[in-house]
């Protein structure tokens, strides 16, 4: 009796080991702390901007979809062109300004380890952002490109459907990268997320909103 | 007496609200007006002012040269004001220069204002 317990004592202890070996994903996120901040709040001025390694990951879980996380972990791809603070990578000639190299996420995980980071990330939420907001569906491209390019100019400093300014991240797969209802938090109050992030705050209406979130959602 | 105790109260009672509901939007400190300048405008008006930034090449109109003493002297310091604070559109202007009003005081776009005039060595056409 007692030996039978004992088996199958051992037995639960060798089912356990697998659960014991998988990654531990904030073990591993917590190494990408040299570069990204993973504790809130923001920094609020612009010197402590200027500092800024890498992007904030406090809110991750808000922010990012999980499976381009997953992806983006083990091979990293060029998100924001002039790097993650523009202004650190300008490089004068004359009176003109070009980019200068800058330094790229150094995330290469294995297919495992990043499985496990990006479900700890995904843990990273914004208790207060909105949820449920974006309504992503049907929608007039005609209607979103005319208030994204003429009306509101997002292409002067991002990058879409190949043209556009540098000094902000580029749509490029952007709809694969982001949450939709973060990215309506986001357009709707960029300083909420970062006090003084170089992007303009927009009086937009729900309307104007879904047009927006729709065209980003688009861009896979 | 008893006003003195309740407003005292109230004065704590707000600052710990205050505190309480700052939350992620904490209001940002005031900025120089050259550390304004360098992180929101340098990235279409350029590093020198002259409109050369790493986003002008992108933009369908110009970036204003801010180093043009002509151009720059021919609005005044209330029209530069209004185009930072609520864009080109509001000063009959491209929609490519945005608004900042959300990003800067309006004590900062004085600032800025001043700042402008150093870099063009000009004064503002009056009115
Ligand atoms: C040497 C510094 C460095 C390290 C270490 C590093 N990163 Fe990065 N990471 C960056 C930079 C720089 C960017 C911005 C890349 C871009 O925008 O093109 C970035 C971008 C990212 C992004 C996209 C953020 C966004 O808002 O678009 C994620 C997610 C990310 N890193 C996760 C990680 C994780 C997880 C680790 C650890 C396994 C890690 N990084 C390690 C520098 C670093
Ligand atoms: C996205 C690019 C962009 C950014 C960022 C930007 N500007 Fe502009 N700005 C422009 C463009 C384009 C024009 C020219 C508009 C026109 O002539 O129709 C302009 C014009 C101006 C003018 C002239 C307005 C007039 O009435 O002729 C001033 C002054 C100005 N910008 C100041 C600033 C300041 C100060 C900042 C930073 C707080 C800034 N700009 C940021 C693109 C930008």
């Amino acid at each position: 009796m007692i030996k039978r317990g004992i088996t199958v004592f051992a037995l639960a202890l060798l089912l356990a080991v697998p659960a014991a070996f998988a990654a531990d994903g904030g073990a591993i996120v917590k190494k990408c702390g040299s570069c990204h901040k993973l504790t809130g709040p923001a920094v609020k001025t612009i010197a402590e901007v200027k500092a800024r390694k890498a992007p904030d990951l406090f809110y991750a879980g808000s922010k990012f979809n999980k499976d381009w996380l997953v992806g983006f972990l083990q091979n990293p791809t060029v998100i924001r062109p002039a790097g993650t603070v523009y202004a650190n990578h300008i490089k004068t000639t004359g009176d003109t300004d070009t980019v200068a190299p800058a330094p790229k996420c150094e995330s290469k995980l294995s297919a495992g380890d990043a499985a496990a980071a990006a479900d700890y990330l995904m843990t990273l939420k914004d208790a207060k952002m909105k949820t449920g907001v974006a309504k992503v569906g049907e929608f007039s491209k005609a209607k979103a490109k005319m208030l994204i390019i003429k009306t509101e100019a997002c292409n002067g400093c991002h990058s879409i459907e190949g043209n556009g300014g540098l000094s902000c991240p580029t749509w490029e797969g952007i709809g694969k990268r982001l949450n939709p209802d973060w990215v309506y938090s986001f357009v709707q109050d960029p300083q909420y997320w970062d006090p003084k992030v170089w992007m303009g705050k927009r009086e937009l209406d729900d309307a104007s909103m879904q047009l927006i979130v729709n065209y980003i959602a688009s861009q896979k | 007496m008893k006003t003195i105790v309740i407003s005292r109260f109230s004065a704590v009672f707000f600052a710990a609200a205050l505190f309480l509901t700052g939350g992620m939007a904490v209001s940002a400190s005031a900025e120089t007006a050259a550390e304004n300048y360098s992180l929101y405008c340098v990235q279409c008006h350029g590093t020198a002012g002259t409109g050369k930034g790493i986003n002008a090449p992108f933009l369908a109109v110009a970036p204003r040269n801010h180093s043009d003493a002509k151009a720059m002297g021919e609005l005044s310091d209330a029209n530069v004001a209004l185009a930072i604070k609520e864009g080109g559109s509001a000063v009959g202007k491209s929609t490519q220069m945005p608004s900042w009003k959300h990003n800067l005081t309006d004590a900062e776009i004085t600032d800025i204002v001043a700042h402008l005039r150093k870099m063009c060595k000009c004064t503002g056409a009056a009115k």
